[in-house]
């Protein structure tokens, strides 16, 4: 694992040496760093391999990856070019993305991204930036390119990595919720946000359906595609409006679940890694974890190992994730 | 292993999904999460057609993954 959690004046140090740099900290300390071969989103909670979950507004999440690549480029995308976000990929590396919370690009990049062309043909892991929760509505997130100096709340950040030959990337999710036994939950629009839902093939109101049943909406809805599960968080729950809103988008005829409760999350994620066994943590470059699970899994001083990063807005694993742990490893081929 | 051609069966097995497997290669998976929908919405030869080439596309792109090695082994094996 090559990501630390480190002071500015030390990366100010690894920017000068000229190091290839994955950077998440808070607007005001990232503003302070010089320019070079780096690429930033805002945010200031990470999980750090000594003390576990943390929140600091001074501290550096930094992932090196210099001596994993042979090249980089930084690519600044609006919410209609990042369509050619797969096509332009690397032919033989991975893309690392990064994008403001709520912005249009976060937004349409939610709902567009598994139609764009050539989805999944290049790997593409990333994040989405946040702000410190008593921020919200007072600061918007934002990406900065190390490169040009950028600061952007609008768009999206792309730093395009290639490998040398013998070296291949792969992506790699850790989602602990599971459908439960309850109904079946479909939608008939693509959207963040739903008034009806079929229940099981019947129509009824998603919010007086979410209050009569109780459901809990600390636990998303899950889908299964081809046995990878994908989450849908909830953000809202309007009874009066009879209005719920998610943070990534429902799609239409995907048959969703409410979750089994995550009792634990640490002992259930320790039980996760033994069992499948395969992650090898030197071969992990770059990971995260969502702010939902940091909150309602209270991991603030727990520790995730092999898996440390930057806790995030939203993941991105080819797709935008909710509630899941994504990463990404170098091997050799 | 390298990737069978297009005109294997086995790619519109698969989306159609008159066949499934157990497969490795996240990007796979999640493509083929909204193929085998999209087939089985509209099961003509064009959409059968379409999908095939995208899901070969990701398979040849990417066939120095060892995901994807094992996932080839798993499918035409």
């Amino acid at each position: 694992m090559r990501q630390t959690i480190s002071s500015a004046a030390d990366v100010k140090k690894m920017i000068e040496a000229g190091r290839k740099l994955l950077l998440a900290g808070d607007e005001e300390v990232l503003r302070q760093l010089p320019k070079g071969d780096w690429i930033a989103g805002t945010i200031p909670y990470f999980i750090s391999g000594d003390q576990g979950g943390m929140v600091s507004r001074e501290l550096i999440c930094t992932t090196d990856i210099t001596d994993l690549v042979t090249s980089i480029e930084i690519i600044a995308y609006d919410q209609n070019s990042l369509a050619r976000v797969y096509t332009e990929g690397p032919k033989n590396g991975f893309s690392f993305i990064v994008i403001p919370a709520m912005s249009k690009t976060h937004l349409s990049f939610a709902l567009n991204a598994p139609n764009y062309k050539d989805f999944g043909i290049r790997p593409l892991i990333g994040w989405i930036a946040g702000v410190h929760l008593s921020d919200l509505g007072k600061k918007t997130p934002k990406v900065l390119d190390g490169i040009t100096g950028d600061v952007l709340e609008e768009g999206a950040l792309v730093l395009q990595a290639q490998l040398p030959e013998g070296k291949v990337a792969e992506i790699g999710i850790v989602n602990l919720f599971e459908q439960g036994d309850g109904d079946i939950l479909t939608f008939t629009a693509d959207d963040f946000a739903a008034k009806d839902v079929m229940v099981n093939g019947e129509k009824r109101n998603f919010a007086a359906y979410i209050v009569k049943n109780k459901l809990d909406t600390k636990l998303p809805l899950v889908a299964d595609y081809y046995g990878a599960l994908v989450n849908i968080s909830f953000q809202d729950v309007d009874e009066v409006e009879g209005l719920v809103k998610f943070y990534a988008p429902v799609f239409s005829g995907i048959r969703y679940k409410h979750a089994k409760p995550v009792i634990d999350y640490v002992k259930e994620f320790n039980d996760r890694l033994s069992k499948e066994c395969s992650i090898e943590s030197a071969r992990v470059a770059f990971s995260c974890n969502c702010i939902l699970n940091y909150l309602y899994s209270e991991l603030e001083g727990k520790k995730t190992d092999p898996f440390t990063g930057p806790v995030t807005f939203g993941e991105i694993a080819y797709q935008l994730l909710n509630q899941t742990l994504v990463y990404l490893e170098i091997m050799d081929v | 292993m390298d990737v069978p051609s297009k005109s294997n069966k086995a790619w519109q097995d698969i989306v159609t999904g008159k066949k499934t497997f157990q497969l490795k290669f996240l990007a796979a998976k999640i493509l083929l999460g909204r193929l085998t929908r999209t087939v089985k919405e509209d099961p003509s030869p064009s959409t059968i057609s379409s999908s095939v080439d995208q899901l070969y596309a990701i398979f040849s792109n990417n066939l120095n993954m060892p995901s994807v090695q094992d996932d080839l082994k798993t499918i035409f094996s």
